[in-house]
């Protein structure tokens, strides 16, 4: 303790170059923090979006192969489903904005909103997506984007099936959590029989809701036995799960962004490296002073080591409280902005904290440890002829 | 520091036997000391000097501890410093041996005071203990109201003194000065040596010191006189006294060198 008084001058000799360094560290910190919150608040997202009832059953093989549309019925009558409805990809372009797509699906408008209670969807305008025939149900991100509203009609032309419809739109998804657009499969099935082929008679997804949620895994283990040695064998797993493999490439890019940000951590310690060989050789004089006055090795390693320590530890728990501000300030906003809501499940939790103090002690002590011991191997009258 | 003391004359501080020390730069091997004997008093004030390269500097090394010869001995306060380690030599450097340097050497980021009390650091002492000392000292040089004054606010004389105040504040046996007076003016040079020889006279200090000022002959008690790493006795030292006495315009030449 009693060399922090001499420490702490010598962290203040220079100090726009203490800030920038310090600075630099910070911003570091505050990164590394940032993309350690990806893994938990994306699985935390996942909690957010998936229902813990919901139960998506496709094709063994993947999600791109269809099922026979008339397993639905059967699934809908394993015990314990609630509610099941088949979703079949439209891949609708909409191309008075360019051939824009966006998710849309052909689904049964009679068990939606039984499998998506949680969804918020005015009943009146679900008893309406059961009424037109051409009706259709579109998340309130689409309608804002699109400038659609209740009432509009819209053309969207298939880029999966040989078809462009006409739709009417009759219902909001209002969360702009579900950039969705709902149309109904009798719609697109008898489109398909008057072009003279064999109809809509498949399932892409089959969404299924348990009564409940304990009885999860039975059913998804019921309706996978249902499937057996057919020629579409399913694969049931939960929302999350579902949304989990979705997100699975996004994970990939999570590891190559914690990869870079090594990268990046690794040159900040290159960069304090040189700060601190550079305060170390402007200071050759001093140091060799103080070796001749009586400072030891050790001492003068000490202080030069804990020095740059001490720049970094600062450094770091500001970079921390900003990662902590920073997240907290989003997860304010989130409150009161669907669009930037997601950004409110990346929390600094306890152990990110603790990583990044421990990261910024990490970046001081290997920034520090190679200049203050070659300052401090040197012998005294080889220091001294040095610099005298 | 302590009051004024009567110092043990009759005991030698510092006893150099037959020391030689190389040096070897490239592929060249530097004799820069050649078998030097001398011992110093207690409390004597003395002058190595001689030209640039005589060894004069490198014998103040050996007598300060910062270096160890390769071959005699060099024993000071009772301590034969040969047979200390790097780190011994630091610890002893500091309980012993308070440093003087032509350029100051004070660290621009602490005030006087601070820069005093630097080498206290290396004490058990209490911060309150260690600034009351370093306050004695800075009074001992003259500069206890500039205490609180950055080594920019300070002309380089008071520098200096500050320096000298950082060398005593240990109270140490021995006080080693290397070209204290190199870069000041004739009139701060003066005053710098006057605070020299009164640090010998009133507290009893073992001052050494290398320089190349003429002056310094008048406030030494003996000067010893180095060339090519030899230590000049007889004839030849006073011939190099008298010459440098009388570039510093007459007056007697103070000469250690044995007849």
């Amino acid at each position: 303790m009693k060399y922090l008084g001499f420490i702490l001058a010598n962290l203040g000799r220079n100090k726009l170059r203490t800030v920038l360094t310090g600075g630099a560290i910070a911003l570091a910190v505050v990164l590394v923090c940032l993309l350690l919150t990806m893994p938990d608040g994306l699985d935390s997202l996942l909690n957010t979006i998936a229902n813990n009832t919901r139960i998506s059953v496709h094709n063994k093989a993947g999600v791109v192969y269809s099922m026979p549309y008339a397993f639905t019925r059967k699934v809908r009558q394993v015990d314990g489903v609630a509610a099941a409805v088949a979703m079949t990809w439209f891949g609708g372009a909409y191309e008075e904005a360019g051939r824009v797509t966006f998710p849309s699906f052909a689904v049964e408008v009679e068990h939606i909103g039984a499998v998506y209670p949680d969804y918020p969807i005015a009943a009146a305008q679900l008893a309406d997506f059961q009424r037109y025939r051409d009706g259709a149900i579109v998340g309130r991100q689409l309608l804002r984007k699109y400038g659609w509203k209740i009432g509009d009609r819209v053309t969207l032309r298939s880029t999966v099936w040989p078809v462009s419809l006409d739709f009417r739109i009759v219902g909001e998804i209002a969360s702009d959590r579900a950039p969705l657009f709902w149309m109904n499969r009798e719609y697109l099935d008898q489109a398909l029989t008057a072009q003279g082929g064999p109809g809509l008679g498949i399932a892409g997804v089959i969404w299924v809701r348990a009564g409940d949620p304990n009885r999860v895994n039975a059913i998804m283990r019921q309706i996978d036995d249902l499937s057996r040695n057919s020629d579409a064998e399913t694969a049931s797993e939960t929302e999350k799960s579902y949304f989990a493999n979705f997100f699975g490439s996004l994970q990939g890019f999570v590891t190559i962004i914690l990869i870079i940000t090594g990268l990046v951590a690794l040159c900040i310690v290159f960069i304090a490296a040189n700060t601190a060989s550079m305060g170390v050789r402007e200071r050759a004089g001093e140091i060799a002073i103080l070796k001749a006055i009586g400072f030891g090795r050790r001492v003068i390693f000490s202080i030069l080591l804990v020095e740059a320590i001490a720049l970094s530890a600062a450094a770091g728990g500001a970079g921390v409280c900003a990662a902590v501000g920073l997240t907290k300030a989003l997860g304010t906003f989130a409150g009161w902005s669907d669009t930037i809501g997601p950004l409110g499940n990346f929390i600094v939790t306890a152990p990110v904290i603790v990583e990044g103090i421990f990261l910024s002690l990490f970046v001081g002590m290997l920034a520090g440890v190679v200049p203050s011991y070659g300052a401090a191997r040197k012998s005294v009258v080889e220091s001294l002829h040095e610099v005298f | 520091m302590g009051a004024a003391q009567t110092p043990d004359t009759s005991r030698p501080l510092i006893v150099i036997r037959k020391v030689s020390r190389r040096y070897v730069r490239g592929v060249d091997e530097v004799h820069a000391l050649e078998n030097v004997s001398l011992s110093i008093p207690t409390g004597h004030f003395v002058a190595f000097m001689g030209p640039s390269g005589s060894g004069k500097s490198t014998l103040l090394n050996l007598v300060s501890g910062i270096d160890r010869p390769n071959d005699g001995e060099v024993l000071v306060a009772g301590q034969l410093l040969n047979e200390l380690s790097e780190d011994e030599l630091a610890q002893w450097r500091a309980r012993h041996v308070g440093l003087i340097f032509q350029f100051f050497n004070l660290i621009p980021v602490l005030s006087a005071r601070d820069n005093v009390a630097l080498p206290l650091l290396l004490t058990h002492l209490t911060k309150a203990e260690r600034l009351r000392r370093a306050d004695t000292a800075l009074r001992v040089v003259g500069l206890e109201n500039r205490s609180d004054h950055y080594p920019r606010a300070l002309s380089g004389g008071e520098q200096q003194r500050v320096a000298i105040a950082r060398a005593i504040v240990t109270d140490p046996d021995l006080i080693v000065a290397d070209e204290p007076t190199g870069d000041l003016d004739a009139r701060n040079a003066e005053a710098i040596l006057a605070l020299l020889r009164q640090l010998k006279k009133d507290f009893g200090k073992t001052v050494v010191m290398v320089t190349h000022d003429p002056r310094a002959l008048r406030f030494v008690d003996d000067a010893y006189h180095l060339d090519k790493g030899i230590l000049l006795e007889g004839e030849e030292a006073e011939r190099a006294a008298a010459v440098i006495s009388m570039a510093a315009g007459g007056g007697p030449a103070a000469t250690g060198a044995r007849p």
